[in-house]
Parts: C-alpha cells; structure tokens; sequence
C-alpha cells in the first residue's frame, strides 16, 4: 500500500466506511506482528500483545495528524506498548557457556578461532546465542539493540520509533553495545 | 575496530538472517474486534447535542446569576436589616 493509498484508506475510514478500516488493519498487521514478536521475549504472549496494538491503534486513529508516515506511528505504539508491556521485568539472567546449545557454544568457537562470517546454517544458533546476550542486558536498551542489529533500522528510524532522541538513542546504545561486549568477553573466557 | 567489536557483528549478521518463519497473518475474528475498538474511538453524533448541552446550561446559569443579582446584592449590604426595621418603625408610628 503506498502513502496515497493509506491516506486515502484513512479518509474512507474517517467517513465511517468499516471496509476501509478492515483494510488498514491488514495492512499493519504484519508490521505490528513482526515488531512485538522480535521486541518480546518468547515465553511472552506476543499474539495477545499484536492485537492489544491493533486494538489501540484503531481506538487512537481519529488522532493520527498524518505528519508522520503511518507506519511510523502505528510503529510508535507497538514499541511503546512492548515497553511497557517489558518495563517491570527483574530477572535478566546472566549468560553461561553450559546454558548454551551445543550449536550456539559452536557459534562462540568459531567467531573466536575463524575471522569468515558464519555459516547460513549457523543462523539460528546465532539468534540464541544473540538472545541469550540480549536478555541480560534492560528492556529499553534491549529493544534498542534489537532495532539496531537485528532489524536492521537507522538512529533516525529508531528515534522516530521510539520517541527518543537521536542523542539518546546514540548513548543508550553506545552503553547497551558496551555490556553486550563485557558479556561476550565472559563467555569467551570460558571457551578458553 | 577491535577484535571482540568484529565477532560481535558477524554474530548479528549472522543473527539477522534468522527471521521468524511464514507470514504473519491476523487471526480469524480479530477484525470484528479491531472494528469494534475503531467505532469506540470514533466521534459519534451525539457530542454535538453533548456540547449544545453545554452551551443551554451554561447559559441558564448566567441568566440565574442575573435574575439573583439584585437579590444577592441587597442582602449583602450589611445596613439592609437596620435600613428595614428604621423604615417600618417610621411607617408603624406615622399611621394614625
């Protein structure tokens, strides 16, 4: 759906026309799917939070001003609602070469002894790895290097995402970047 | 870059590939939900009778305050009473 086709959606939708609302909501739907079930932690009900998104967007939709994309906004609110939904989480487990997959402790080992990228079939090893990483540092800076690494978004995008500005956003994941490091220094002496 | 700062990008290089599978498609029913949620947040009808509402009340208000003016201010002049039973008193002894 392109910018004019949205716009137009949003017009029909305010004029009260229900298909047009349905439309809207296919549209986001894998957007908001695709943002809450990277930004939750998996144990976490990330369908009930996709539709508590959905749920908010349509209620707020009458406050949408169009100066910023749709997505961006619908974006906002997903993030903001993963946040809160993460914000009071305390248990961030420290992250222990045994409590690895054999395959995730093969990822340690071979970014240690090989400089190649690692293998496609290293992939998801590499994601548990990543996520094992990623849950001990906070929410905030969490979601933050997920943006940033995983999902492939810019300072500006995750700025425009998140509220935050690009200053902060450089120094939360500045800081975020360093505890992932001291982290991985860990698992790596215990390859040793 | 350092040596530990290269491994870490590879990793999330690596990491990124691995995107949840299939796509994500809304369960069945969540339409009527989500449109239920949409009509909740739409501003219906009856809030322009809601702000004529207002506006009525507003306006008996001030044409209370109005009618009660007089009234309000003869009581609060603190001589009013003595201003009374002086005018009544002259009238009991000047009738014959």
């Amino acid at each position: 759906m392109t910018d004019a086709e949205v716009t137009a959606c949003l017009a029909r939708g305010r004029a009260g026309d229900e298909k047009a609302i349905i439309e809207l909501y296919h549209y986001m739907y894998p957007h908001v799917a695709k943002l809450v079930h990277a930004n939750l932690p998996p144990k976490e009900s990330a369908e009930d939070l996709v539709q508590q998104v959905c749920i908010k967007v349509m209620r707020n939709l009458n406050q949408f001003s169009g100066k910023v994309p749709f997505l961006h906004w619908v974006s906002r609110i997903a993030v903001n609602t993963c946040l809160n939904q993460i914000r009071y989480e305390r248990h961030r487990p420290e992250v222990r070469l045994a409590d690895l997959s054999e395959e995730a402790a093969g990822v340690v080992e071979h970014l240690t002894v090989a400089s190649e990228e690692l293998d496609s079939s290293e992939k998801f090893a590499a994601r548990e790895l990543v996520e094992k990483l990623l849950a001990a540092l906070r929410p905030a800076d969490r979601l933050l290097m997920r943006l940033m690494y995983l999902e492939g978004y810019s300072i500006d995008e995750i700025s425009n995402v998140t509220g935050w500005s690009q200053t902060l956003v450089k120094v939360r994941a500045f800081r975020a970047r360093s505890q992932l490091r001291q982290r991985y220094i860990l698992l790596m002496k215990e390859n040793l | 870059m350092n040596r530990i700062d290269e491994q870490l990008n590879r990793l999330f290089r690596a990491a990124a590939q691995a995107k949840p599978e299939g796509e994500f498609v809304p369960p069945y029913g969540a339409e009527t939900r989500v449109l239920a949620a949409w009509r909740m947040g739409t501003p219906v009808e009856f809030l322009w009778d809601m702000s004529l509402l207002v506006r009525g009340l507003i306006l008996a208000s001030l044409i209370m305050g109005i009618s009660l003016w007089p009234l309000m201010s003869q009581s609060a002049n603190p001589f009013s009473d003595y201003l009374q039973l002086a005018d009544s008193t002259i009238q009991v002894d000047n009738t014959p």
